[in-house]
């Protein structure tokens, strides 16, 4: 295993994170997340030394991630049902009140645009900055804060019923 | 910048000290606004929080499969057509894939010092399980590599990884390991298509020889796999 190879093991984790924000049933995120290795390994010549490597494969992920759901939608398979892959076990109480909070999100989450989503995804969950959420987009800055703000107040407005 | 632009942006640190310290002055006098930045605040916690869980989770080892060893046989391109053996893996891959839902929740391959290293019910497959024989991992081919390591291929449904490992310093060292669909495999009279040219290519590259006969790969197993 080369280095490049290594950074990419070691960004598994957060490609899963990203990639359960944009597919949300786990099995197809990891679907997602390899079909973004394998394009990131076949264009490993198009990064740059220096860059983000992050940032660059949230780019593939993104990218593949519109590409299937194009493919998804003529094939009219758009929606996986909610519950899949999904083993509840036997968690305490605790931790199944985080879980059922934190399925509320995704619930909102998935309710949004795909474009705002994203941003949402890259900014708040990832913790890019927004230029570097705008880099990734390949959109300019203000068409940026211009989603995440209109992501955010529908987020708002979903989540305020919930709110204890 | 409009109002709520500003308003997120102070939430995400993205002004600049001046425009923070002059957000704050106004906030300082506006209660409805610091109640929206307060809303905002938990909403943003509430979110990265909410996917929090994911970094904690096991990767599944065909990611780290695909992204580490997988590459390495392919990374040397379209090889020759598979030989003479690659005709016997259809002979010798039998197999029904069955108690799929039993595969027990823990990682087939580990990285250690570099290496994916085979554990749990892969590692037994490989050191116990005839390719004669059925279970949960399916062995393929058993043959010796040029270092006179015995090495062996084999497909995991449930986790969709199929590889080659050989026998080294009493553990099985995946050569390569690379992500698989069990679609193509739940008909195992096509069983000869389930082998990844991948895994194909990373015998082709580590074979001396012939691959083992059934009674020679059941010698190798009683003796350990002891070259």
């Amino acid at each position: 295993m080369d280095s490049f190879e290594r950074e990419i093991v070691e960004l598994l984790p957060r490609l899963r994170r990203f990639g359960r924000v944009l597919a949300r049933v786990p099995a197809d995120a990891d679907d997602l997340v390899q079909a973004t290795v394998e394009r990131a390994l076949a264009r490993r010549g198009q990064w740059r030394l220096g860059t983000r490597l992050d940032s660059w494969m949230f780019r593939i992920m993104k990218n593949a991630w519109i590409d299937e759901s194009r493919a998804r939608s003529r094939s009219s398979r758009l929606f996986a049902p909610e519950e899949a892959g999904e083993a509840v076990g036997d968690a305490g109480a605790a931790a199944m009140e985080a879980r059922l909070a934190a399925r509320e999100v995704e619930n909102a989450m998935a309710k949004l645009p795909q474009d705002q989503k994203v941003a949402l995804a890259l900014v708040l969950v990832e913790g890019l900055s927004y230029q570097e959420a705008a880099d990734v987009l390949e959109i300019p800055a203000g068409t940026l804060t211009s989603r995440l703000v209109r992501g955010r107040a529908a987020l708002l407005a979903e989540l305020a019923e919930a709110a204890p | 910048m409009t109002a709520d632009e500003r308003l997120i942006a102070y939430v995400d640190e993205e002004l600049s000290p001046q425009e923070r310290a002059a957000f704050e002055s106004q906030m300082a006098c506006d209660p409805v606004l610091a109640a929206k930045v307060a809303a905002h605040r938990r909403l943003a916690a509430r979110i990265s929080g909410s996917y929090g869980g994911v970094l904690a989770e096991p990767v599944p080892p065909r990611l780290v499969a695909v992204a580490s060893a997988a590459n390495d046989s392919a990374r040397r391109g379209p090889g020759p057509l598979p030989p003479l053996w690659a005709a016997m893996a259809a002979c010798l891959v039998i197999g029904v894939l069955a108690g799929r839902a039993s595969w027990p929740n823990q990682e087939p391959l580990v990285m250690r010092g570099g290496e994916l290293v085979a554990r749990g019910d892969l590692a037994k497959a490989l050191s116990r399980q005839l390719a004669s024989e059925t279970g949960l991992v399916k062995i393929g081919l058993s043959f010796r590599a040029r270092d006179g390591a015995y090495c062996r291929t084999f497909e995991s449904p449930p986790e969709r990884l199929a590889g080659l490992a050989c026998r080294r310093d009493g553990r099985w060292v995946a050569q390569t390991a690379t992500a698989w669909a069990p679609q193509a495999a739940l008909n195992y009279r096509t069983a000869a298509s389930a082998t990844p040219p991948a895994v194909l290519a990373a015998v082709d590259a580590t074979i001396a020889g012939e691959a083992l006969d059934a009674s020679a790969e059941r010698a190798a197993r009683d003796r350990g796999w002891k070259p």
